[in-house]
């Protein structure tokens, strides 16, 4: 029982970082329809880079993190400026190739830079133990899951209210029409890659806070693509509902399964895709194409 | 007041389908631009708001002037915060934005604080648009889409408002209604407006004076009134023969008559 609670627990935080990192890939697809492929390759970057702000160079964590951050958003400044820009009106099966051909030019870069096959980051969160009914968890948990509910929530509101959130929108529906209203639409798609490269940075710095820095963490963007599958790919509210959904199976399937299946858990996320795919192809929140009759 | 001079467009850099158009719309007038189809009326308002690049076409010659200010080699955002705004054939809302939010994405350029006074004069003029603000703007029907489309266009306060095509697909009554809300826009906010229109008789109603192009020329052009009586234009635009009745199929040669323009 015990266990159960602690696999609950520890698979929904975990899945609330997946659902973080799934934002980064929604928000670049509802403004432009592009799938970011790269995703899981710049939450590894970007916690290789945090590991080199904070050990290598010994910042201080507020200003590592600050780094972090302004790294991260030069980072989906410059892919969006170098990569995609020029590919502008070309077929969008191009620029997706793109995306996975950025990817992997930056896992040689880490491989480049940092050959050690994995590192710890030092504990950002306090780790002392909670008691939750009976399951005693680490504090951590709490702090990564409230962390990405409240960029869930803010990425929400900017989405929904604020003027360069609803032209994000609307280039992804129209893109000329939104030039027609006189919206730069180059700069819409650079501030989506910023913002996208930012909650995968926010979500690398995370997990590798509970776990390794490893080539691991490139799995973990996949994972999230199969979050954005099940939610919706242009859902954020989805994405925050799969993100647990894939968690939990991840970590009670895991914990349970694992002895009697090896390797069990990777599998988990992708069989729910091929059986949401087959039931609701647009996800469980996505929006479906509007046609009228 | 926007002057094109001899405005020649080319397509790739070897397909050429402006060939020298020169019109000019007054501060305050309505102009329709009236043609076939392949004409090349939609170029000539893309040349203008600077959409043409997306397509790859350039004005290659003649110039584009706004109050005196070339514009031909400005990029859509430019000339889009000069105050001359377009409105895309085909009624291109943001199809899952609500009414209210196509209508805000309208004044993304604007920064002052008559925006939300704004959104309540375009609902005065659409007031089914004010019943259906909350409404995702993809299911609204064809009428009531393109109300959007035009008011979206009215949010950016534009000093020059450019239609294209607003009837189309369109019931006779719902065009009726547009255009006489244009119309009566154009009177109490003093903008101008382009219109590009295959409809030739309802938008010669409001117009103050139109051109007529073929081919990629202009090949007529003046008054309303002056269009309108035109033989030329009752008969090739109309439908109507030299007596203003309706023509009888049967009179009709078994070769097609064309007039050449020049």
């Amino acid at each position: 029982m015990d266990q159960l609670l602690q696999l609950t627990i520890s698979g929904l935080a975990v899945g609330m970082v997946y659902a973080l990192i799934g934002l980064g890939f929604v928000l670049i697809w509802k403004s432009s329809s592009v799938a970011n492929l790269a995703l899981g390759q710049i939450v590894l970057l970007s916690s290789w880079f945090t590991y080199g702000m904070l050990v290598q160079l010994n910042l201080p964590t507020l200003l590592g993190f600050l780094l972090v951050i302004i790294f991260a958003l030069a980072l989906g400044w410059v892919i969006e400026r170098i990569a995609l820009r020029p590919l502008i009106g070309q077929p969008i099966l191009s620029l997706i190739a793109v995306t996975l051909g950025v990817g992997y030019f930056f896992e040689g870069l880490v491989t480049f830079v940092w050959p050690a096959n994995s590192a710890a980051l030092p504990r950002i969160f306090p780790t002392k133990p909670v008691q939750v009914g009976s399951a005693v968890i680490s504090q951590e948990y709490i702090w990564i899951a409230g962390i990405s509910l409240v960029i869930f929530l803010l990425l929400t509101a900017f989405f929904r209210y604020h003027r360069l959130g609803v032209a994000m929108r609307a280039s992804a529906d129209d893109q000329m029409a939104v030039q027609a209203c006189g919206i730069p639409v180059t700069k819409v798609f650079s501030m989506s890659w910023m913002f996208s490269c930012t909650v995968a940075a926010v979500g690398g710095v995370l997990l590798s806070s509970i776990g390794m820095i490893a080539h691991g963490l490139v799995a973990t963007g996949l994972k999230s693509f199969s979050v954005v599958i099940l939610g919706g790919m242009d859902s954020f509210g989805g994405a925050m509902i799969a993100g647990p959904i894939i968690g939990l199976a991840e970590s009670i399937g895991g914990g349970y399964l694992s002895a009697y299946v090896s390797g069990v858990t990777d599998i988990i996320p992708f069989v729910i895709i091929i059986i949401v795919m087959m039931i609701k192809p647009y996800g469980l929140f996505g929006e479906t194409r509007i046609e009228r009759i | 007041m926007l002057k094109l001079n001899n405005v020649e467009v080319t397509y790739l850099n070897v397909i050429r389908v402006l060939h020298g158009v020169s019109l000019s719309v007054p501060d305050g007038a309505i102009v329709a631009l009236l043609g076939a189809n392949g004409a090349g009326k939609s170029t000539t308002l893309k040349a203008i708001s600077g959409l043409l690049r997306i397509e790859e076409g350039q004005v290659t010659d003649g110039s584009i002037e706004w109050d005196g200010e070339r514009i031909d080699k400005k990029g859509a955002e430019a000339v889009g915060k000069m105050g001359i705004v377009q409105a895309l054939e085909g009624r291109r809302v943001f199809e899952h934005l609500q009414t209210e939010e196509n209508l805000m994405v309208g004044a993304f350029n604007r920064h002052d604080n008559y925006i939300k006074q704004d959104l309540e004069m375009v609902y005065e003029y659409f007031p089914r648009l004010k019943a259906l603000r909350r409404n995702i703007a993809g299911y609204l029907s064809g009428g009531e889409q393109q109300m959007l489309v035009i008011g979206r266009a009215m949010m950016a306060k534009p000093n020059l408002m450019m239609l294209d095509e607003p009837s189309l697909g369109l019931a006779p009554l719902m065009v009726e209604e547009i255009y006489s809300i244009i119309k009566r826009f154009n009177t109490d906010q003093k903008t101008s407006v382009l219109l590009v229109e295959q409809n030739v008789r309802v938008a010669l109603s409001i117009a103050t004076n139109g051109y007529v192009m073929e081919n990629g020329r202009v090949v007529l052009d003046g008054t309303a009134d002056f269009l309108s009586n035109n033989e030329d234009v009752k008969e090739f635009y109309m439908g109507l023969s030299a007596m203003g009745t309706k023509k009888s199929y049967r009179e009709v040669k078994h070769y097609k008559r064309r007039k050449r323009w020049l």
